[in-house]
């Protein structure tokens, strides 16, 4: 009877991780089978600049740009904001008050994506309308700012982990040594915190290329490069925004849809590549003070 | 020597003003972040609580969701995420147990991770775009709540496989010595030693992915829902109707007041469940943290 149990016991296990390993080969096939027929038909047309599907031209440049631009903004925003207020939160604020922030910040993370995209909606693209005098306050500018706000917790957390992954021994001796607290969290604590911090942006920075719902809300939806790359008060599109808005318009097996999972594919494959260098560089420091 | 002195003095006035600039701009980056937390708090609390009331909850939705309630939202909301959580947790329990106790090599133990981190990280709507082509056009389900259960269920897999993971990997291994010499089988020793004391670990993440599960939209919004009309389900293969998907329809009127008021209604009833989630979670955490 034990033999027995051990044996269904054994392949219980064995079952859900092989279907647990599955599920993430099984996306990615999917994902490929699906974009072939735009690698193949379209090729080389896909990196061009205009997305027209009924006269059969698909450029995702516009999608790409958006979405560089709206993460790069949303990057500009988040990390000086983040690392600051984690250093605050870290080294000056005392430790009785970590617990309570932490709760904080977990309850600001879990607000979920489409209640900012509300709130984008509601006041920001508002703001930006009646700031910049704007015919509409949909812009790249509004969903990276937006974007910004929402992976700030993100930011905040894993940059504070990483500073408290520092043996407080390095703070006793460089204190001891007469420096200033700048002087003792420049010089030993971000050294040494640096790449936790670096992989805790990236994490950072792959949240903020998937997220989906507020961005879609906000941006505006014109699959168009402003004429100056800069100028972030145009409405744009991002690879999220567009399969949110258009896969359930385009027709299942069109070139037109392979050419959206393609976009898919290629966000899928970036925000794997970012989450594992992110990983290399937390685990890294991970062994090293544990 | 005087000139020495002088030279001493001002690096160390450069040192104290540097010092307090630094202190300075942290201080005004949390507080920052101070305005923004009121601000997104402060909005979603205050027109959630003017739009909600006893009618607004228990009763469903009318014209467009512009007028009525969400009881429908609610319910369906409920059912996706319960559903997916029945699905989700025997399946994280056992892998979170095949990768503590069966995974030997130092090596396969690191791809493991790599595969979780890396089925965490996959962005949301991905999700749902592979539903789309793998259940409602490959499988042909058609529109379905039960292909969204199964594919929320397919992303909390890895908040909970970690979480039921590091409890069950914390037991000491004496304990595990101990049981095996005492004649148990390694599957004796996985169910009468480790589970009692990971179990909770196991339910931790449930809750805490049920609490991201039942927020999110881009997964469910093109294969499991649909927005007016909706009532519960009669099959597995029907849509339902959930509140995000119903405060995304809602917040593409923006300009109908109606629309947006029982938008922000809907907003904090998500919020809630949210809350009461995760608030499960904490208190469990904190509980496992004091035996």
């Amino acid at each position: 009877m034990s033999v027995l149990s051990n044996k269904i016991g054994k392949s219980y296990v064995m079952t859900s991780a092989l279907i647990s390993a599955a599920v993430v080969l099984l996306i990615s096939i999917t994902l490929l089978i699906n974009s072939w027929d735009a690698i193949t038909n379209v090729g080389w047309g896909l990196f061009s600049f205009n997305w027209n599907p009924s006269t059969q031209e698909f450029g995702i440049l516009p999608m790409i740009y958006g979405t560089i631009a709206v993460t790069l903004i949303a990057l500009v925003i988040a990390v000086p904001l983040g690392i600051f207020t984690a250093i605050f939160t870290s080294e000056i604020l005392p430790t009785k008050y970590r617990l309570s922030i932490k709760s904080i910040l977990e309850l600001l993370a879990g607000i979920p994506s489409i209640i900012y995209g509300l709130i984008g909606i509601a006041f920001f693209s508002i703001w930006v309308q009646d700031i910049f005098d704007l015919q509409s306050g949909r812009t790249i500018l509004t969903a990276g700012i937006l974007l910004g706000i929402m992976i700030l917790p993100t930011v905040i957390t894993l940059t504070d982990d990483a500073l408290q992954n520092v043996p407080s021994s390095y703070r006793e001796a460089s204190k001891g040594l007469g420096l200033y607290k700048y002087e003792v969290i420049k010089n030993s604590i971000l050294p040494i915190a640096k790449s936790d911090i670096i992989g805790a942006i990236l994490l950072a920075f792959g949240r903020a290329l998937g997220e989906t719902m507020a961005v879609m809300l906000v941006i505006g939806s014109i699959d168009k490069i402003p004429d100056s790359i800069f100028n972030w008060l145009n409405p744009g599109q991002t690879i999220t925004s567009k399969l949110g808005r258009e896969i359930a318009e385009s027709s299942y097996g069109s070139t037109h849809f392979s050419t959206m999972i393609f976009m898919g594919l290629i966000l899928f494959v970036f925000v794997l590549l970012l989450t594992f260098f992110a990983q290399k560089k937390l685990s890294h420091s991970n062994r090293l003070y544990e | 020597m005087h000139k020495r002195n002088f030279h001493t003095q001002i690096d160390f006035m450069n040192r104290q003003v540097y010092n307090k600039i630094f202190t300075g701009t942290s201080i005004i980056a949390v507080i920052l972040c101070c305005i923004i937390l009121f601000f997104l708090l402060g909005v979603i609390f205050w027109n959630g609580f003017s739009a909600i009331s006893f009618d607004f909850i228990f009763s469903p939705s009318s014209n467009f969701g512009a007028e009525g309630g969400i009881i429908y939202q609610i319910a369906g909301s409920l059912l996706l995420v319960l559903v997916s959580g029945l699905i989700s947790f025997p399946i994280a329990l056992g892998a979170a147990i095949f990768k503590s106790e069966y995974i030997k090599s130092k090596r396969w133990s690191k791809i493991s991770s790599m595969l979780i981190y890396g089925l965490n990280a996959i962005p949301s709507v991905i999700y749902g775009i592979f539903g789309l082509i793998f259940f409602v056009n490959f499988l042909g389900t058609g529109i379905s709540w039960f292909v969204g259960s199964i594919i929320l269920a397919i992303m909390i897999l890895p908040t909970i496989i970690f979480s039921a993971y590091q409890s069950i990997n914390s037991v000491p291994t004496s304990f595990r010595e101990s049981s095996l010499a005492l004649g148990f089988t390694k599957w004796q020793m996985i169910y009468k030693v480790l589970l009692p004391q990971g179990i909770n670990g196991a339910i931790t993440g449930l809750l805490i992915g049920l609490a991201r599960a039942i927020g999110e939209t881009a997964p469910i919004m093109f294969i499991a829902t649909a927005f007016s009309g909706v009532e519960l389900p009669g099959s597995l293969l029907e849509p339902v109707a959930s509140l995000p998907t119903h405060i995304l329809a809602l917040a593409q009127q923006a300009t109908n007041t109606d629309a947006l008021e029982n938008a922000w209604g809907a907003s904090l009833i998500l919020i809630l469940l949210v809350i009461s989630f995760s608030l499960s979670a904490l208190f469990l955490r904190l509980k496992t943290k004091k035996h």
